[in-house]
């Protein structure tokens, strides 16, 4: 087979390169080396901006997290829903002015209060779409997403903004704004995207890496490297690095060898991050952050904000974060287990949102929600199957918030407009998505600063829709 | 910091800076034909003895042992052999090189037991001949023994004894393999509580390795713990006046992870038709096969609504109750139609009947295979002449995994890819990784852990909090990595194992190797430390290593399957030079290389 690896940069001797960068530019100095209007025109408007994308794993029931309120909505819901509705009593009541009464969950307080506050938009029935796409056209197979209701395959369009797996967009969104990210940051030794959660196809880019780190240990130096180690005498140790680090080389430059040359990438990225990250975290603690232990999606966003902490001294103006929750493909027992993802999730926005308030990057900070798909509408008698549109919530200072975008889907069980039923006219409460990813994506890669042709190139799809930004960011 | 420790730390400057003033010292690079004047405990280096005249000799440096006590000291024979040998490419045997690179394909790590065993053997179908013959180790016993059916690590101390002891290796390298095709986990809630479920599960999967597909893909489906895992179990016909539906999880994953696949293949394991694949199943499909997968309780229940979920619901296979299972007519894939008025189980026999004898199965199955054992990127030749095995085993029988690991294994491409494919081969499986120098080094639980194996930073069940794999510790049913994992963003080359070498699992693994060699190695005071922690012997390698060439060989053959690339083994040559010959010296340089061999990114491409 013929190497079919796409031109990258040249990732060799990354740690010689990040040794000469530390020793010319001091920690912290300047977080743009550009000047100001170079900045400007590059979208790189000297304030630091950081992106935070939580993806729930597994299809998240979102439609029992945001609910409708109107009378009319909220019967259709519990008609549809039967067992899995959450009952009136357990919704915390918020108004949109043009759509009316909603609730929310009633274990998602944090995300109320962040409503009420004006600091949370939620984004309405969004999911993988082409193009605009009406019940005949799904009925008449026109233009789908591939793999509809296929977890891997739509938790790849959704990170790709895609419409096929295959094919020239096989980068993420976010890897998009990294790129961008990376124009706008001094030099730093490492990339400013970063995965709490191991492998991301949202963070996917043709010229840049991210890196992936684990929220439940602190972030080692090597052993053995850098002349670091609890155990290795010292007049042995300097040459053990060395000739570790003369291997990872070797392995580097071994030509045709892309398995090999990929491996010995991610083991320098490692020595690299490793090593210009562990500082920076210990610096800040922001012991602040109170959660319980068990909360993992909490302990991925502590770090989160640690590193948003230390952007300044890390040389990153841009920032771009994939933290990942697992467990919402709630196919059975939905509601005993529900409840105990929603306290986890509230907990962890919670304490992760008062905590960028404490250190006062609130303007500077958006997070958002994604996941493979929205479920059913109907249940299968205690769970819910895979679905396709569903709410996401955005949330942070510059987001215009306490307002819905997008207009709410149908939850009528008959005759629903919005249903992607069975071939027989079966209502499946499938929801036909209104609202784009690529919508979603360019609206957050604008605040971003990411140009109008790379958002365009990223996001190819953007095109066939009417609203190109869904306005749900101040400008 | 003290003042004793800064001087600690720059003594070994201060070493360097006198013995270079001094002309009859002991240089730190000895040369190829330098041979150290004063016999074998001269270098100062260590610490150990040293020349009488040089001021170094009084030094006690702490960081090592005390100077005169040498294991197997006693007067130095003359026929040792001093580190003055030239720099050679290896000396390895070439049947002893094609051992080991079968054995690290085929078993959890090569041995210099296994290695003559294999060569006893005489050929690889004599060895699976003998390896279809040995016992199957199970880990139900086990955890019965060790765990009340909640505590999660007893099952992964009976899965790493089997696999570093246990004759059954290929047995068990294809228990591993189907357990990331027909993949449970307990890392999600539903799971936790049924250790033995999830072992009788696993020990399932290893009785049935060599059995056929079609009977193994039956229990797989009737299994409580898959029931559970993909909520198959008491899953109900349709009420349509309160719009429940069937449950569409397993129906719709054991299409997409366990048989088919999302689009149509040819036996070459390509999509077809080329460039717009056709989908192997619609929604509606999905839906059908939910229909079929109805009606299945847990096994020693009273009552289908039972709560009382006891380890005995675990013991055997769902059974049906047909009182819940939607009896109507069903429409299968390729056409086929399962009529209305069938019980479960005849329901669940014709469905899976349709599945097994759908095209997709032989690539589909054959590609996994190749993937686990062998190379992410095998030819398509390569799988469909085992694909054509998986549909006729030479006896016309289909789906005789005996006979496709067989193919699997001794394929032309498996024995001879790394030598004419620039891209075989696969990046290792950590707990590979780990098993192999374990079983090399015949690796012993630490002298308090009661024989349970334990790594020096995370006991055997957090093993995938280290690397992202640990057995039946998935985050989801998609495995720990996608068969189609591009090895880089945008790369048509695929590497499964990629997806898991984050920065981080990469780094906390270094790590673990640097404590497990400095620290938990045979020479350390185990009693002021963590006895529970899995110790490897250094001794042998400490006698190999009275010749560089002789150790680099040992490691090239028992941990790159002969493979080590030239420049490196130069690289290690040279490095290896500055160690004295002295035991405690050449334990050094045992512990230096192995660290340096085992956290180097060449070991990790299995060719």
């Amino acid at each position: 087979m013929a190497a079919l690896i796409m031109a990258k940069p040249n990732f060799q001797n990354q740690r010689r390169k990040l040794l000469k960068q530390l020793a010319a530019v001091p920690l912290g100095a300047g977080v743009s080396m550009l000047s100001g209007n170079d900045a400007l025109a590059m979208g790189c408007d000297g304030n630091a901006k950081s992106l935070v994308c939580l993806f729930m794993a597994g299809g998240a029931d979102s439609f029992n997290m945001f609910v409708p309120g109107g009378a009319q909505s909220y019967s259709d819901y519990l008609n549809s829903r039967g067992e899995i509705a959450i009952g009136e009593s357990n919704l915390l009541n918020v108004s949109d002015a043009n759509q009316g009464a909603f609730g929310f969950n009633a274990l998602l307080p944090a995300f109320k209060n962040l409503y009420d506050q004006d600091r949370l938009a939620v984004v309405s029935n969004v999911g993988t779409l082409i193009r605009p796409t009406s019940q005949s056209d799904y009925l008449a197979e026109q233009a789908l997403p591939e793999s509809l209701f296929a977890h891997n395959t739509q938790q790849k369009l959704w990170q790709t903004g895609a419409g096929i797996v295959s094919g020239t967009s096989s980068f993420g969104w976010g890897g998009a704004i990294t790129e961008h990210a990376a124009t706008c940051n001094g030099p730093s030794a490492i990339t400013p995207a970063f995965s709490i959660a191991g492998s991301s196809a949202w963070l996917d880019s043709a010229s840049s890496q991210y890196i992936s780190l684990n929220a439940d240990f602190a972030v080692q130096r090597m052993q053995g490297l850098d002349n670091i180690s609890d155990w290795i005498p010292p007049q042995r140790l300097s040459r053990v690095g060395n000739t570790i680090e003369d291997l990872i080389a070797q392995g580097e430059a071994s030509g045709n060898a892309a398995m090999l040359r990929t491996i010995s990438n991610g083991l320098d990225r490692a020595t690299v991050a490793t090593a210009s990250l562990h500082a920076a975290l210990r610096r800040n603690p922001l012991n602040q952050m109170q959660y319980n232990s068990r909360n993992k999606l909490a302990k991925q966003l502590h770090l989160v904000a640690r590193l948003i902490a230390s952007r300044e001294e890390l040389g990153m103006s841009r920032q771009v974060f994939f933290v990942l929750m697992g467990g919402f493909d709630t196919h059975s027992d939905q509601p005993e287990r529900e409840p105990v993802l929603m306290r986890e999730v509230n907990e962890a926005v919670s304490a992760y949102q008062d905590t960028i308030d404490d250190i006062g990057a609130a303007d500077s900070v958006t997070t958002f929600t994604a996941s493979d798909f929205g479920r059913t509408l109907t249940s299968n008698g205690n769970g819910t199957d895979h679905g396709w549109g569903g709410h996401n919530f955005v949330f942070g200072n510059a987001v215009d918030g306490g307002r819905i975008i997008g207009d709410m889907p149908s939850y009528a069980s008959r005759n629903n407009p919005d249903d992607a039923g069975e071939e027989d006219g079966t209502f499946a409460g499938r929801i036909i998505p209104k609202l784009s990813v690529n919508q979603y994506g360019a609206t957050l890669s604008r605040w971003m600063g990411v140009d109008e042709a790379a958002i365009s190139q990223a996001l190819p799809d953007l095109k066939n829709f009417a609203q190109q930004d869904l306005g749900f960011m101040k400008s | 910091m003290t003042i004793f420790q800064a001087i600690k730390r720059l003594l070994p400057y201060a070493v360097v800076l006198i013995l270079s003033a001094c002309s009859d010292g002991v240089v730190v690079d000895s040369g190829n034909n330098t041979n150290p004047s004063n016999g074998d405990n001269t270098n100062p280096i260590s610490g150990e003895g040293g020349t009488p005249n040089t001021p170094t000799a009084p030094v006690d440096n702490p960081s090592t042992p005390a100077p005169s006590v040498d294991p197997d000291s006693g007067p130095e024979t003359p026929a040792q052999a001093p580190q003055t040998s030239d720099f050679s490419t290896g000396a390895l045997d070439a049947a002893d090189v094609e051992a080991a690179r079968f054995l690290t394909q085929a078993t959890f790590g090569p041995t210099p037991e296994t290695i003559a065993e294999f060569r006893r053997y005489g050929s690889i179908d004599a060895w699976i001949d003998w390896q279809m013959s040995v016992p199957v180790s199970t880990t139900k016993d086990y955890t019965q023994e060790f765990s009340n059916g909640s505590l999660r690590s007893p099952r992964h101390h009976g899965w790493w004894n089997n696999v570093m002891d246990e004759d059954d290796q290929l047995r068990q390298r294809m228990a591993f393999a189907l357990s990331q095709l027909f993949v449970i986990s307990d890392v999600d809630y539903a799971l936790g509580n049924a250790q033995y479920g999830v072992t009788d599960y696993y020990d399932m999967l290893a009785r049935g390795a060599f059995g056929n597909f079609r009977a193994l893909l039956e229990e797989v489906t009737l299994h409580p713990a898959m029931g559970v895992y993909l909520s198959m179990v008491r899953n109900e016909k349709a009420n349509p006046a309160e719009n429940i539906r069937p449950d569409e999880n397993y129906a719709r994953e054991v299409m997409q992870l366990f048989t088919l696949g999302l689009f149509e293949l040819n036996m070459r394991g390509e999509m077809i038709p080329a460039g717009n694949p056709k989908p192997t199943y619609t929604q509606t499909d999905v839906s059908e096969f939910a229909r079929v997968f109805t009606g299945w309780n847990y096994p020693n229940v009273r009552s289908w609504t039972d709560n009382n979920i006891t380890s005995a619901a675990y013991e055997g296979r769902m059974v049906a109750n047909e009182n819940f299972h939607d009896n109507g007519a069903k429409n299968l894939l390729n056409g086929a139609v399962s009529p209305a008025g069938l019980s479960a189980k005849q329901d669940l026999d014709a469905a899976l009947d349709n599945l097994f004898q759908h095209n997709n199965v032989p690539p589909f199955v054959a590609k996994h295979l190749i993937q686990r054992f062998v190379t992410s990127n095998p030819t398509p030749e390569y799988v469909e002449r085992v694909a054509r095995i998986f549909v006729n085993n030479g006896a016309g029988e289909r789906g005789d995994l005996s006979a496709v690991i067989r193919a699997v294994l001794t394929d032309e491409e498996a024995r001879t890819g790394h030598l004419t494919l620039t891209n075989f081969g696969k990046l290792k499986e950590p707990v590979m990784r780990w098993s192999q120098l374990w079983r090399s080094l015949s690796a012993t639980p630490g002298p308090s852990a009661n024989g349970i194996h334990a790594t020096a930073n995370h006991p055997t069940d957090q093993f995938d909090s280290m690397t992202g794999q640990a057995v039946m510790r998935s985050k989801s049913v998609f495995n720990f990595y996608l068969p189609d994992n591009p090895l880089v963003a945008g790369s048509q080359l695929l590497s499964p194992e990629m997806q898991i070498m984050s920065e981080a699992n990469l780094a906390a693994t270094h790590n673990n190797w640097h404590h497990q060699i400095y620290r938990f190695n045979n020479r350390a005071d185990l009693n002021d430390d963590n006895p529970r922690v899995t110790i490897i012997n250094l001794e042998p390698l400490t006698e190999i290593a009275r010749n560089r060439n002789a150790l680099l060989d040992w490691y090239n053959l028992h941990l790159y399957a002969g493979g080590m690339p030239t420049e490196m083994r130069r690289t290690l040559f040279d490095f290896a030079r500055s160690y004295p010959t002295s035991n405690q010296g050449r334990f050094e340089l045992v512990q230096d290389t192995l660290f340096v061999v085992l956290t180097t990114p060449q070991i990790q491409w299995q060719r």
